[in-house]
């Protein structure tokens, strides 16, 4: 009896533990939108969208610069390009926004408001990957479009949202044309080492770049860690040394990516270009390293001076939609002032403004559905670069980060050639050659 | 064999990270050794030093190590001006107290840094050469971070046994009832003593910053102060000179243990030499819990 009885309670925790693994595994929500729209869809006066924007709180600064360019690009689309093409009609844009403190809970109630109460259209996610994917659930819950323009993890698209794309390249791709540029300037280039910090973000833009560089045929001949806030890299760098790589990609955070640098020069670790990341992007890694940093090279989203345009355009074969990139400072200026230059926030922010426009525009309707669906065969440039996503995930597989590299004191954008406006200077000088004075500058 | 000439390099380098390590453990080891007061606030006084090299450096093109000398002055006067604004009143309060308001300093501090340099981090590249020694290259300004470390410990142990005060300081150590019976202002060698510990610390400051020139934000003090109470504790808490051989000792396992851990398959070595680092401290403390020198030379 006694034997029955556990019996019975073994059977019965056994089979609950195996309910909970099913429940876990939730069929995946793959995009299938309706194809069918009613021929004679209602075009309202105005297209609204909504969104959240850090304004307080530690993203301000970022959440700042989005705003400025999704009103930029909202006035050309109003202004220059007379409204959104749907229907026949002309349909103005209007933008309606909270600020969510830069916090999650609060991106979470803000983005149900917008749908719920504003009935916002079609939703702009905040900046950072964490607050994106916050709000997430709530609107592909809701089937209402969620564009991400500042939320870079591949996490956010490995959820199974079908509501949910993104504008700026995804962490994964960060360092992939940094390679590709390598492959083509030099292909006889095929040691690569990667030394990065033990980090979410950097792990992610790492995995992709190994994957990256075994595919264009790089041997990977060193691969490590180090934690958070290293006071001292020599022990791993002098590895690194002993594998003579030509390449060195690595990197995390600001201070890190600054160490590594200033050890590599110690050690006088060579090699035939180097990129980091963070870093070398901002202004202060020259001011701290001086000539040292010259031919370093580091990933970015985006910066003024990138050559994409009609031109780059129609030579790539694709359609060109939105202000040229001097246009775009022109509006800018409108909003944040003459001496404010924008960031990269402003301008992938304008550039999913811009996104939304032209996938209506394409799709001829503003059913969301079937907005979706025509974003699965769009491809076009902004200023911003191209655009276009995976069908499957919503991710960003269009728009390519640029490379910059610092050239005899200023940072020139090398990479895409469709963007650049400097020729990359490969190999870099030697650490010798640099401390004697020479500059990475032809 | 590279296994062997990266372990001598890393161990050399270690050796001279140990020393930065053990000269900015010494002014802790010194203020708890007389006062009895665990100065949390730690870190922020190397920040002090960091910044007093960066800026004699861009702002005067004054050499780092002349900078030393600087960052000893001004953490004197530092020293006293906290000790009887604030430490005073605190000498024989309970620790809670004390620890509280040493905190508090370290946080002032980091946030005036951060209110007149700002949160950036900065760095100077003061390029001296560097010397070959085939297993690795050092840079001169590295050498002379080491050699600054060594000289500075050497006078002020001359200081201690040599000189009066030196003595007097001893005593209070010994037992401060005992010595003020024997006519030693025991309330100006607390403050003398603390001034100093802070002059040490700054004046450490700016060899961290001949070791890593970059890297200078008002919270790099944090990752020292962290590795400062560990090798204060290997060296036995009161002594400095116990700080400061453990510093070294701290600064070989740190980098040496990284290729010993390089050697294990699937082993990240970086992840786990602060592991293998802190597990060593575990063991000493079981075997001698009063720390490597604890009780000799107090």
């Amino acid at each position: 009896m006694r034997i029955a009885k556990f019996g019975l309670l073994l059977a019965l925790i056994v089979g609950l533990a195996f309910l909970g693994c099913a429940q876990q595994e939730q069929p995946k929500a793959t995009p299938t939108p309706t194809p069918a729209a009613t021929p004679e869809e209602k075009i309202p006066d105005k297209i609204l969208i909504g969104g959240t924007l850090s304004l307080t709180g530690k993203y301000s600064k970022e959440g700042q610069m989005s705003l400025w360019g999704i009103q930029a690009a909202i006035k050309w689309v109003n202004d220059v390009h007379g409204g959104v093409n749907v229907g026949g009609k002309k349909v103005k844009l209007e933008f309606k926004y909270y600020d969510d403190e830069s916090k999650k809970e609060a991106v979470q109630s803000l983005v149900e408001r917008l749908i719920t109460s504003d009935n916002a259209m079609f939703l702009l996610a905040p900046y950072s990957s964490g607050l994106t994917l916050a709000g997430a659930p709530i609107a592909d819950k809701h089937k209402v479009l969620y564009m991400s323009h500042g939320g870079a993890s591949d996490r956010i698209f490995e959820q199974g949202y079908a509501y949910v794309v993104q504008t700026l390249s995804p962490a994964s791709e960060y360092m992939a044309p940094f390679l590709d540029m390598v492959k083509a300037v030099d292909p006889s280039a095929k040691k690569v080492a990667m030394v990065y910090e033990d980090s979410e973000f950097s792990k992610a833009v790492f995995a992709g770049a190994r994957k990256h560089a075994e595919e264009l045929g790089f041997e990977i001949v060193l691969e490590k860690t180090y934690p958070k806030n290293p006071t001292d890299l020599t022990p791993l760098l002098s590895e690194v040394k002993a594998a003579s790589p030509d390449i060195i990609i690595g990197g995390g955070h600001f201070a890190d990516g600054q160490l590594l640098a200033s050890q590599m020069a110690d050690l006088k670790l060579d090699a035939k270009a180097i990129s980091i990341l963070v870093a070398p992007a901002l202004p202060k890694f020259y001011e701290a390293l001086g000539t040292k940093a010259e031919g370093i090279c580091a990933p970015g989203q985006w910066e003024v001076g990138v050559t994409y345009g009609p031109e780059a355009a129609k030579k790539s074969g694709i359609d060109y939609f939105g202000p040229s990139q001097d246009e775009f400072l022109n509006l800018f200026h409108e909003f944040a002032g003459k001496d404010t230059m924008p960031s990269y926030h402003a301008a992938e922010a304008a550039a999913a403004i811009l996104a939304y426009a032209k996938a209506i525009e394409e799709a001829n309707s503003l059913d969301t559905d079937k907005i979706r669906n025509t974003m699965n065969d769009l491809r076009f440039m902004t200023f911003f670069g191209e655009w276009k996503i995976d069908p499957a995930t919503g991710k960003q597989i269009g728009h390519k980060m640029v490379i910059f590299q610092w050239q005899g004191g200023e940072k020139k954008i090398i990479w895409p050639p469709s963007a650049a406006n400097a020729e990359p200077y490969y190999p870099i000088p030697t650490w010798d050659e640099k401390a004697a004075g020479k500059l990475a500058k032809k | 064999m590279p296994f062997f000439e990266q372990l001598a390099g890393n161990l050399v380098y270690g050796a001279i990270l140990g020393s930065v390590y053990g000269l900015s453990t010494m002014g802790l080891s010194l203020i708890f050794g007389v006062l009895r007061i665990v100065n949390v606030g730690h870190g922020p006084f190397i920040m002090l030093g960091a910044f007093t090299a960066f800026w004699m450096f861009t702002l005067f093109g004054i050499a780092p190590v002349i900078s030393i000398s600087v960052a000893l002055v001004l953490g004197l006067a530092l020293g006293f001006v906290v000790f009887f604004a604030v430490i005073k009143r605190l000498i024989n309060a309970p620790e809670l107290s004390t620890l509280l308001a040493t905190f508090a300093i370290g946080i002032f501090l980091e946030e005036v840094a951060k209110f007149i340099w700002g949160p950036d981090h900065r760095g100077y590249s003061w390029d001296i050469g560097s010397i070959d020694l085939s297993i690795t290259l050092i840079p001169y300004s590295k050498i002379l971070a080491f050699i600054s470390s060594i000289v500075i410990a050497y006078l002020l142990y001359m200081w201690f046994q040599k000189t009066k005060l030196g003595a007097a300081v001893r005593a209070v150590v010994e037992d401060s009832e005992g010595a003020a019976a024997c006519g030693i202002n025991v309330g100006r060698i607390y403050a003398l003593s603390f001034a100093i510990g802070i002059g040490l610390t700054v004046a450490s400051g700016v060899l961290v910053t001949l070791f890593v020139p970059v890297g200078i934000n008002p919270y790099m003090g944090h990752e020292y102060t962290l590795k400062a109470f560990v090798i204060a504790v290997l060296g036995g808490l009161a002594s400095p000179w116990g700080a400061f051989y453990a510093g070294f000792i701290f600064g070989l396992i740190e980098n040496g243990s990284y290729t010993l851990l390089g050697t294990i398959p699937g082993v990240e070595p970086f992840s786990l030499t602060r592991f293998v680092a802190f597990s060593l401290l575990l063991v000493i403390l079981l075997i001698k819990p009063t720390g490597l020198l604890g009780g000799e030379s107090k």
